[in-house]
């Protein structure tokens, strides 16, 4: 997963050369949830959802990017959990790896519905 | 939206479903995951509109809402589209009506809708567009209720049981930019007593007892772009300088701006089917001619087009069912810079006229002469049209070829020019199978049409290599079953139309499916057909409705009509061989009676 996540790592640099270092090497972003957990996703993984593809790849950069972590006070860890499975799920679904269909439990479907429409996935 | 849309795709636009579609897809699954999200008030009052709206149309969608249900959305949803549901009642409107942020309700063709179940929705401040077409139940009593909705800015209430006295209750909705009373018989009376809505944009009363003097007063509403006056006694309208779309078919016309005749109304689309005239040219004289792009002349019995000239800008031209001759079609000529349809269907016209269309037409798409003497000679001149996408040339004289200096010359590869050609209509034509072959380099041909009594199995060879074929209809031809079963279809054939080639066996074609699931065959003995296969069929995506349509039938069918069913073909009963023999008789008559025929065969000639 590491190395798959550099492709974008390498991207980066040309776009905002200050915080080169902190994204660079590491290709990895963290995700934190509502209850303080955190997730550390590719970035490859976690630029299937365009808010997040929005917030890494834009020349400014927002300063929770800068810092390698987003927070997500509204999503609970549970949900984010879910979430982070879908990226990559995701990616492996549209390379062809993974044919089975992705599970969504029926009590978790308005959650993760609403933080799936703030990530815009 | 982008839900909504993602909902019906099915395939290949499964692997792009977004997260929010398939969550919204898992909660809408059935009754029991639906019980297992109502009770979470906390996340259901949080739920942005744009995702409740989709859950909610979701849920409607698979017959999964009820009334109770509604309730967990009346903090959330602001768009509800229930059109067509007849299970919405008054039960269903009571707790419509107390959406808190309901700003659409559509509510079309609700039959158990009626008068005293709107009353729910009279409080509701928020609303600003209600639909209640053809909810026939509700009447002048129901309307009042949606009189107080002061909010509402677009009201469709045609064809339900409103009369005069009801479409004056509407005058106090004095926000209404659209206002839909089509088949309501309303009068000059209740006309003058909307003039108040000086809102108006858009105003539909086909089919009232509307006369001129209640036309007389459509000035009133000095915004309205879009009339539809059709099936209405009118026949002159005052100056309604901001009409931007005017319909007035089947009505008789005199005038369009009557008054002054220096005034020019910027009409852009101009629907007239069935019209009668006073002075044609008289009515046309009152549009700015640069104006009109859309205009609809079918069945005006017209045989001059003079009225046509100078309107540079038109897109789309419908003539068909006019006695319209070839001297007419100059006209056309003259202002086809930008045409892009154009109909002749059911008129006089024969090849000369596309002689003089040639050249004239370069953005033309859709050229359609379906049902006119055109023939052959015509081909060389429509294959001068670059643009053409759709052409239809059924119920037309094509042969296929021509004969010069007694040389048979095959005609139909003069298309072959139009490069863009992906629609052929060659319906009840006089091909014969040898004039199939040039269709086959048509390279941007998808849709092709070859409905015929004549054609027989080389026909459907040859279009083997027709390599961008999606849909090909060979309706009605001599096909036979071996003919079939030797067919290698294109690589990207999709559906293939065999309907009423009655040489053709049931086990040929359930053989021909099985070699290419891919295909949809249409003949009258599929549903059959898969009725007794059963669920052993290949699944494919449009297998399964195909599936439940023969399900659905098989079991609407009453014993009577099932025994009907199983007597549909006789010929299923008969191998291959005896069907031949079969098919060999019927070209050579003479030979009936010398033939050993099985007894079955006997009976049946």
């Amino acid at each position: 997963m590491l190395g798959k996540g550099e492709t974008p790592g390498h991207q980066n640099p040309p776009q905002h050369k200050d915080d080169d270092d902190d994204d660079a090497p590491h290709g990895v972003v963290k995700l934190i949830s509502a209850e303080g957990f955190e997730f550390v996703v590719d970035k490859k993984a976690a630029m299937v959802s365009n808010t997040l593809r929005n917030m890494l790849t834009s020349p400014g950069g927002f300063s929770e990017t800068r810092e390698g972590e987003v927070r997500f006070p509204e999503i609970s860890t549970p949900i984010l959990e879910k979430i982070c499975q879908y990226f990559y799920w995701s990616l492996h679904y549209s390379s062809g790896k993974e044919t089975s269909e992705f599970q969504i439990e029926p009590e978790i479907t308005l959650e993760l519905m609403m933080a799936a429409n703030y990530l815009d996935t | 939206m982008a839900s909504a849309s993602a909902s019906t795709d099915s395939g290949g636009g499964r692997s792009e479903m977004r997260l929010v579609d398939r969550c919204i897809d898992a909660a809408a699954r059935g009754a029991a995951t639906v019980e297992a999200w109502r009770r979470q008030r906390r996340s259901l009052e949080r739920l942005p509109a744009q995702l409740a709206d989709a859950l909610l149309r979701r849920l409607a969608a698979r017959r999964l809402l009820f009334p109770s249900l509604l309730e967990v959305f009346q903090h959330s949803v602001e768009e509800i589209d229930l059109s067509g549901h007849i299970a919405i009642n008054a039960e269903w409107l009571a707790y419509l009506g107390s959406f808190r942020y309901l700003r659409v309700l559509k509510l079309a063709d609700c039959k158990n809708v009626n008068s005293s179940a709107v009353w729910a929705l009279s409080g509701m401040s928020t609303l600003k567009e209600l639909d209640l077409s053809r909810c026939s139940k509700i009447s002048d009593a129901g309307i009042k209720h949606i009189a107080s909705i002061e909010s509402l800015e677009k009201l469709h209430v045609s064809q339900t049981g409103l009369t005069d006295n009801g479409v004056m209750a509407i005058s106090s909705l004095k926000n209404l930019h659209l206002l839909d009373l089509g088949g309501i018989r309303i009068t000059d009376k209740a006309i003058r007593s909307l003039q108040v809505l000086t809102q108006l944009e858009h105003l539909d009363i086909w089919g009232s007892e509307i006369t001129n003097e209640g036309a007389s007063v459509l000035n009133a509403f000095t915004s309205l772009s879009f009339l539809n006056l059709s099936w209405t006694h009118v026949t002159c309208l005052p100056i309604l300088p901001t009409m931007r779309c005017l319909n007035m078919s089947n009505c008789t016309i005199h005038s369009i701006c009557s008054g002054d005749s220096k005034v020019f109304i910027h009409l852009e689309k101009f629907i007239i089917s069935a019209a009668s005239f006073g002075n044609i040219n008289e009515v046309f004289s009152s549009i700015l001619p640069s104006s009109l792009t859309y205009l609809d002349m079918s069945s005006c019995s017209l045989s001059n087009l003079y009225c046509l000239e100078n309107m540079k800008n038109i897109e789309h031209l419908d003539l068909s069912y006019n006695r319209i001759i070839n001297d007419a079609v100059e006209y056309v000529a003259n202002i086809g810079m930008n045409l892009k349809f154009l109909s002749l269907s059911n008129s006089q016209v024969t090849s000369q006229a596309l002689c003089v269309l040639a050249g004239t037409v370069p953005s033309l798409t859709t050229l359609s002469l379906a049902h006119t003497k055109v023939d052959d000679s015509a081909l060389l001149y429509i294959s001068m049209m670059p643009s053409l996408r759709t052409l239809n040339l059924s119920h037309t004289c094509i042969k296929g070829f021509v004969i010069e200096n007694s040389v048979k010359i095959l005609s139909i590869s003069a298309l072959e020019e139009l490069k863009y050609l992906e629609s052929l209509n060659l319906d009840d034509t006089q091909l014969t199978d040898d004039a199939i072959p040039p269709l086959v380099s048509f390279r941007a041909l998808k849709y092709l049409f070859l409905k015929s009594d004549f054609l027989s199995d080389p026909a459907l060879h040859a279009l083997s290599s027709a390599s961008n074929l999606i849909q090909l209809g060979f309706c009605g031809n001599i096909l036979s079953s071996s003919g079939l079963l030797k067919f290698v279809p294109p690589a990207m054939l999709c559906v293939l139309d065999l309907s009423g080639c009655w040489i053709l066996t049931g086990d040929a074609i359930s053989a021909f499916c099985r070699c290419h699931p891919v295909i949809e065959v249409r003949h009258e003995l599929m549903q059959e057909l898969q009725t007794n296969s059963g669920g052993t069929s290949q699944l494919h995506k449009f297998r399964q409705p195909q599936q439940i349509k023969a399900y659905v039938a098989k079991s609407l069918a009453s014993p009577g009509r099932l025994a009907d069913i199983c007597f549909v073909d006789e010929r299923i009963k008969y191998s291959k061989e005896e069907l031949m023999e079969l098919q060999h008789l019927a070209k050579s008559n003479s030979l009936m009676h010398v033939v050993q025929l099985p007894p079955e065969l006997r009976r049946s000639i």
